[in-house]
Order: structure tokens, then C-alpha cells, then sequence
């Protein structure tokens, strides 16, 4: 087991946020045991491990809800312990499995928490909130006024998040914070927070058990047992090479098929496929081809897939949302969506759902390969 | 809405779905039978009774006794009922329901209106009467008629001030100014008045007190644990002592404080009178208060606060922007409680030289007079039912506009 120093192996990412040594006693039970970890800037960071492994204790130490019996973390030049604890988690955001909005403070005021701490201007505010609903896709003219109780899980998520990045902070600290949501809605969260990282570039320390969501989302993956750390890499180093027998459990058996899971569609996505209005001609799908041809319709947005198989042109519609894949969609989600279509690709379509590119089963293979 | 519960919903078995109907129909006719049956009694017992004068002995009048037309509007509400329990379906026949309500609160008082003074003409220039158990039994009955109902409509509430006009109207007239209730009242004259606010105030500085030491001392407690174990087991066996007993033990302690300072006697503390009173209806009020607001505040989901923690809010911030406003309708809940009891406990006050409407029920106990006893419960019991109104709309008011649905 590496107790000892665990630097990213992610290419040079200054840290400027570091543990060195901290461990934390309550009387005889120790919760953390001298762990060591170089969180990576503007990277996500995830906590990975059984109930009571000390994840959830690691990220309470760094906003100092949790204080260290040993051991000292810095932020920046310095140490957080010399900080005030109020100021040092102003600017942390902070979002947890039980959301814990305010249910007595409307959407807008719950996201306004921390500016208003701040001291932040009411207009300045007004404008942040806006920004901020639309950020994690609710319409500012619906949920500005609503009450907590007036929203679903996965909107009550949504408003945490927002809530966390409420002042615009360089750090983002997450326990587990899908935990809560049934599994549709904490696939389409995930979606969102990719998006949402991609964009504004957070130092995120992000908390979970579910090894699937750690595997998507994690630029640095630590994994935790018994209050010490038991493996820190990259997820594709993990994955590919477990440090010992426990690691290797907690990843499951469809290791290969969760290595999908950390490459999301563009990254192989093709772009210049072959699509039209109306039926494929003899030059848009030549006879024998294991090329895809893409039906849209007037709106750009595909309806019918053509290919050849075994001698016979095929035509596939598209019926469902299943059937095709966004951007930021996991390879792994790809994957199922090709076999759902039957064909050897899958469209790829932007927001609107228009077609963008297209997904190749064959491109899949190379990765899974490499 | 929530309030519109029904009786048969709050004693039938959860998910008695299956023949609820049967099951709902059974229920009325069971409640009803029970209404005639108490009905039926109050027929046997003395209606009204009647005196030469104001402690002389009680000449009982009986329904059996009364004319033709008495009886008949006084049989009048029991028949209604008993045409409710044979109609089939007793949701279309809810009507009958509210006329006999109406009707069975006007009857009895019309009754006395009108044979009260007739009984009393003849029995000299003191003589007076007053309702007898058979009329208290019979306005039971009624009021379990109301239980019935599956909600109060707009219609009963016209039935209910048609009957109170009516009966204010006879009252006018002059038909209850024998009445011994009213006799004593206006025997006490000025002093009613001095001793109803004497009561209020004796409970609103009590009230006060306990709110300013427990509100705090509850917020202490929830802090610290040490002040936790020390607190609650003290609490505990205040609340078991008697309160006579703890009346009577700050006698002697104030007493002699009073001796050594002359200078608080000025100020009213002795080691009798109201603020002996004052403080021993404060020690009970505060438990209450301590209760319901420590309750309130821990049980807060966590959360909440954890969040609020996390997101940079000093403890002085989260007890002002979170914890309180969340906590204050327990809080006022707990208040109300206090309220309520001190506004019965305060009649006690009496029995150590205080003042407050317990004059009326131990002078009247005193004097052997019934009338003078119960005009004293009367007004004590309407300042706890008015008190506990305007404070229910207060919580209301005060309860942040999201927390409401919570069925406060």
C-alpha cells in the first residue's frame, strides 16, 4: 500500500492545494492515517472507496469542517489552518449528497448565499444568479422563486451546484453529490457537470462510491481504504494497472468496458459523415460499403440510418434518444447505442439534435485496444 | 385540505377501503344512536335550578315539568337526528345535521329564557336560576352533533349567529337578567373589569419573563452538553412540583428578602400579593418554552446547517440565517403552550394574597356560591380560547411563507 507521497502523473499540473501527512483521531479510532495528496488545479480529483475509508473525512479537511489531529494542508502559500475558516470556505464551493438547500430561502436566494457573505452588489447578484440557473440548465424565470420543496431531486442538485459555484470559486469541493437521484437523473447530471467543468476549468475535489461515476469524471483517481490511500493515478493508469488485489475488486469485472466510460464521443467523433434529405444514392452508400448513411430531416435531425450488411442495404430508424449520442456521451454509452441501433456506427447530434458526426464501432475497438 | 379531516377518517383503521361506504354509514349511525342516547339523559336530569337567593338551596327544574311548546322545540333537534341516522345516504343528508345544531344550541337557552323568569317571579325579589346538568348534557350532545359533520360549511356557521342572535335579543329584552351568572357579574361591578386585566396582566409579565430566561437558556443548552444535563433533570422536577406547594414555598424566602430590603417592598416584592405569583408562574411557563424551542432548534435537518457551515457562514450567521427562522415556529409553539397554561395557572395566584379572576372561583368557593365559581371558570376558559386564536394567527403570520404547508 503507497501511505508515502502521490504526486498526479497527469502531465506537470502545478497543486496548490496539498495534504502532507494528515491523519485525524477520534480518541482511539483513526479516520485518516497519514495521508499525503497533491490535488491537481483545475482538474477533478475523485475520492474513491467503501463506506467509512475516510474520503468524506479527506474532503472536510480541506474547508477545515474536520480539523486534523496531525499534519497540515496548505492553499496556495498557505497553511489552512492559519486562515480563517469562515474566509477559507468562501472560497471553496461546497455541495453534498443531501443538497441541504436553505427550505426556507427561494432558488435565487439559496444560490445567493455566498455572495451575499461576500458582500457583493445587488445587481451584480441578480445578474450572478441568472448566470449561474442557466449554467446548470434551469430557466431562471421558472426556478428564481421556487422553494425547495417545489423541486425534484435532480433540480435541487442542479441548484446545489449552482449554489457551490455560487461566488465563483477556484475550488469545488463535492461530497458525493448525485448520490441521492434515481440513476437517469444522476447519468444526465454527470453530462452536465463535464460540461460545466470543460467550461469554467474548477479545481474539483468530488466525493463518491460509485465507481462508474468516478471512473467518468475523474482526471486523478484515489482510492481509499481504512483512513490511508491505496492507489492515486490517472483512471486509465488504474484501470489498466491495479495496484494490488483490493483494487482490483473495487473495479469490478468489466474493467475494459469501464475504460469506455473516460472517453466521451468527441473524442473519436467523425465529422464528415454522409447524410441528405432523402433516400442514400449508388455514390452516397456504394453497394457492399460498411459505411453509415444518415437520413435528417428538414431540422437537420436524423431519422433513418442505411448501411449494407450481408449483401442487403438495412435501414434503421431512429426512435429514440437512445439511439443516438451527444458530445460529451461516454464511449461506453456509445457503445450501447450502437448495438441498440444495430448498426456499425451511431449519430452523433448536437443539443438541438441535430446531426454532427458519427461514432464508429471500429474506432471503439482501437481504443479499447490501445 | 388537511383540516378537512373527518371524524369517521381519524377512528377508522388505516386503508379501510374496501366497504368504507358500508363502514362510514355503520359509524354515523353508531354516533348518532350515542347522540340520542345523551339527548335521552339530559331529559332526566334537572334542567334548570332555581334559588330564593344566592346561597339558599337549589329547587331543581325538570324538562318533564315544562309546558307543551317547550318540550316540543327542545325534542325537536333529537328527532332530526334520529331522521339523519334512518336516511341511507348520510352525506346528501348533512342539512339535517346543521339545522339540529343550530336549533339544538337555540332551544335550550330560548327554554330557559322563557321558563327561567317564570319559575323565579314567584319566589321573592333574590330569587334567581341557572342551567342545570340536564342542559349542559344536552348542549354536549349537540356539540358531538358537529363532530359529525364531515366539515363546517358556510351554512352552519349562518345557523350558529342566527342562535346567538336570538339568543342576545331575549337577553335584551330582559329574559336572563335573572340569570345567576349574570347576578354576580353585576354584583362585582368595576371590580370584573379591574380583576380580568389584573389576570391578563399577571399572566402577560409572566409570560414575559419566561420567554427572555428560556428562550436564551434554550439556545445555551442546545449549545453546550454540560448545560444540557443540568438543565433538563432541573426542569423535570420543577415541573413536578405541585403548584400550590411552589406558591407557597416562595413565601417565606421573599418575605425575608423584603424584610432585609424595605426598599423592594416599595416595589410590590413581598412575600405575598402578585409577585410571589408572578415568579412561580414563570417557573412552570419556562419549561414549555425550553422544550418546544430546544426541540425546534435540534431538530433542524443537519444538512441544513452543515451546508451553511461549509459554505463559509460564521456561528453567529448560522444561527441568524438559518437556525432561527427555521426554528421559529416551534419556538412559538412553545410560547403558546406556556401561554395557555399560565393563563389557568395564574388563577392560583389568589390563594397567596394575588389578584385575577381565581378572586372569583375560591371567594365564590368561599361564599358556597355556584354562580360566582362558574363566572370565573367562564372568563378564565374564554381569555385561554382567545388568547390561544390570536397567538394560532400569530405562529401563522410569523411562519416563513414556505414552511407553512407543514400543517404548523
Amino acid at each position: 500500500m503507497t501511505t508515502g507521497p502521490v504526486r498526479p502523473t497527469l502531465e506537470e499540473t502545478p497543486s496548490f492545494l496539498k495534504a502532507e501527512h494528515i491523519s485525524v483521531r477520534y480518541g482511539e479510532t483513526v479516520a485518516l492515517n497519514d495521508v499525503t495528496l497533491h490535488i491537481p488545479t483545475n482538474r477533478v480529483t475523485v475520492l474513491i472507496g467503501p463506506s467509512g475509508c475516510g474520503k468524506s473525512t479527506t474532503l472536510r479537511c480541506i474547508n477545515a469542517l474536520v480539523k486534523t489531529s496531525s499534519g497540515h494542508i496548505d492553499y496556495g502559500d498557505a497553511s489552512i489552518q492559519a486562515m480563517s475558516e469562515t474566509d477559507l470556505r468562501r472560497n471553496m464551493g461546497y455541495a453534498i449528497q443531501s443538497v441541504g438547500l436553505m427550505p426556507h430561502m427561494t432558488v435565487e436566494e439559496n444560490v445567493d448565499l455566498v455572495p451575499r457573505l461576500l458582500g457583493w452588489k445587488r445587481a451584480e447578484r441578480t445578474e450572478r444568479v441568472s448566470r449561474l440557473l442557466k449554467l446548470v440548465r434551469l430557466d431562471p424565470q421558472v426556478y428564481r422563486n421556487k422553494y425547495p420543496h417545489e423541486l425534484s431531486g435532480g433540480e435541487a442538485q442542479r441548484v446545489g451546484v449552482a449554489r457551490a459555484l455560487g461566488a465563483d470559486p477556484p475550488v469545488l469541493l463535492m461530497d458525493e453529490p448525485f448520490g441521492a437521484v434515481d440513476p437517469l437523473t444522476r447519468e444526465q447530471l454527470q453530462d452536465e457537470f463535464i460540461r460545466i467543468q470543460r467550461q469554467l476549468k474548477k479545481t474539483v475535489v468530488f466525493v463518491t462510491h460509485d465507481i462508474d461515476e468516478a471512473v467518468r469524471l475523474a482526471d486523478y483517481l484515489i482510492i481509499m481504504k481504512d483512513g490511508m490511500i491505496v492507489q492515486a493515478d490517472t483512471p486509465e493508469q488504474i484501470l489498466a494497472a491495479p495496484a494490488n488485489e483490493f483494487v482490483e475488486r473495487f473495479l469490478g469485472p468489466d474493467r475494459s468496458l469501464k475504460r469506455l466510460s473516460l472517453f466521451t464521443a468527441d473524442h473519436c467523433c467523425l465529422e464528415r459523415v454522409v447524410s441528405g434529405t432523402g433516400k442514400p444514392s449508388e455514390t452516397q452508400l456504394p453497394k457492399g460499403s460498411n459505411r453509415c448513411y444518415w437520413q435528417v430531416d428538414a431540422d437537420g435531425k436524423p431519422i433513418m440510418g442505411y448501411t449494407w450488411i450481408h449483401n442487403r442495404i438495412i435501414e434503421r430508424p431512429i426512435t429514440s434518444s437512445t439511439h443516438t449520442v451527444q458530445p460529451y456521451s461516454s464511449m461506453k454509452e456509445c457503445m450501447s447505442a450502437i448495438l441498440g441501433l444495430g448498426m456499425p456506427a451511431t449519430a452523433v447530434v448536437d443539443d438541438d439534435g441535430r446531426l454532427y458526426g458519427e461514432v464508429r464501432f471500429e474506432t471503439i475497438q482501437t481504443i479499447s485496444l490501445s | 385540505m388537511e383540516t378537512e379531516r373527518t371524524v369517521q377518517e381519524l377512528v377508522l383503521p388505516m386503508g379501510a377501503n374496501v366497504g368504507q361506504f358500508e363502514s362510514r354509514l355503520n359509524f354515523h349511525r353508531k354516533l348518532a344512536a350515542i347522540v340520542l342516547l345523551v339527548f335521552a339523559v339530559s331529559f332526566f336530569l334537572p334542567f334548570f335550578f332555581a334559588r330564593e337567593n344566592r346561597i339558599s338551596a337549589e329547587i331543581p327544574g325538570r324538562i318533564s315539568a315544562l309546558a307543551l311548546l317547550p318540550t316540543l322545540l327542545l325534542l325537536l333537534p333529537p328527532t332530526m337526528i334520529l331522521l339523519y341516522a334512518l336516511m341511507r345516504n348520510s352525506r346528501r343528508s348533512e342539512w339535517l345535521l346543521s339545522f339540529a345544531g343550530a336549533l339544538g344550541l337555540l332551544a335550550p337557552l330560548a327554554v330557559l329564557a322563557y321558563v327561567g323568569p317564570q319559575v323565579v317571579s314567584t319566589l321573592g325579589p333574590f330569587a334567581r336560576y341557572s342551567p342545570g346538568s340536564g342542559m349542559y348534557l344536552y348542549v354536549t350532545a349537540v356539540a358531538i352533533v358537529y363532530l359529525m359533520k364531515a366539515r363546517i360549511r358556510i351554512g352552519d356557521y349562518i345557523g350558529l349567529a342566527v342562535a346567538l342572535a336570538v339568543v342576545l335579543a331575549l337577553g335584551y329584552q330582559g329574559s336572563f337578567d335573572r340569570l345567576g351568572i349574570l347576578l354576580e357579574a353585576r354584583n362585582f361591578g368595576t371590580r370584573l373589569s379591574r380583576e380580568i386585566t389584573a389576570h391578563i396582566r399577571i399572566t402577560g409579565i409572566s409570560i414575559g419573563i419566561s420567554v427572555l430566561v428560556g428562550i436564551p437558556l434554550a439556545l445555551v443548552t442546545f449549545q453546550s452538553r454540560r448545560m444540557r444535563k443540568l438543565v433538563f433533570p432541573l426542569l423535570n422536577v420543577l415541573q413536578t412540583i405541585p403548584g400550590i406547594a411552589l406558591f407557597g414555598l416562595l413565601i417565606a424566602p421573599l418575605a425575608a428578602l423584603s424584610q432585609a430590603f424595605p426598599q423592594l417592598r416599595e416595589w410590590g416584592i413581598k412575600g405575598i400579593g402578585n409577585t410571589p405569583a408572578i415568579i412561580a408562574l414563570s417557573m412552570y411557563a419556562i419549561y414549555p418554552i425550553i422544550r418546544y424551542s430546544f426541540t425546534a432548534i435540534s431538530s433542524i435537518d443537519a444538512s441544513v446547517v452543515l451546508a451553511a457551515q461549509g459554505m463559509g457562514m460564521s456561528s453567529g450567521q448560522v444561527w441568524r440565517i438559518v437556525r432561527l427562522p427555521l426554528a421559529t415556529p416551534g419556538i412559538l409553539h412553545g410560547v403558546r403552550v406556556a401561554l395557555v397554561q399560565t393563563i389557568g395557572n395564574a388563577t392560583l395566584a389568589k390563594l397567596i394574597g394575588g389578584d385575577g379572576l381565581g378572586v372569583l372561583v375560591f371567594e365564590g368557593l368561599g361564599q358556597a356560591s355556584v354562580d360566582m365559581v362558574l363566572l370565573g371558570m367562564l372568563l378564565i376558559i374564554a381569555l385561554t380560547v382567545a388568547a390561544d386564536r390570536i397567538f394560532q394567527i400569530l405562529i401563522t403570520v410569523l411562519t416563513p411563507v414556505s414552511l407553512r404547508r407543514e400543517g404548523v
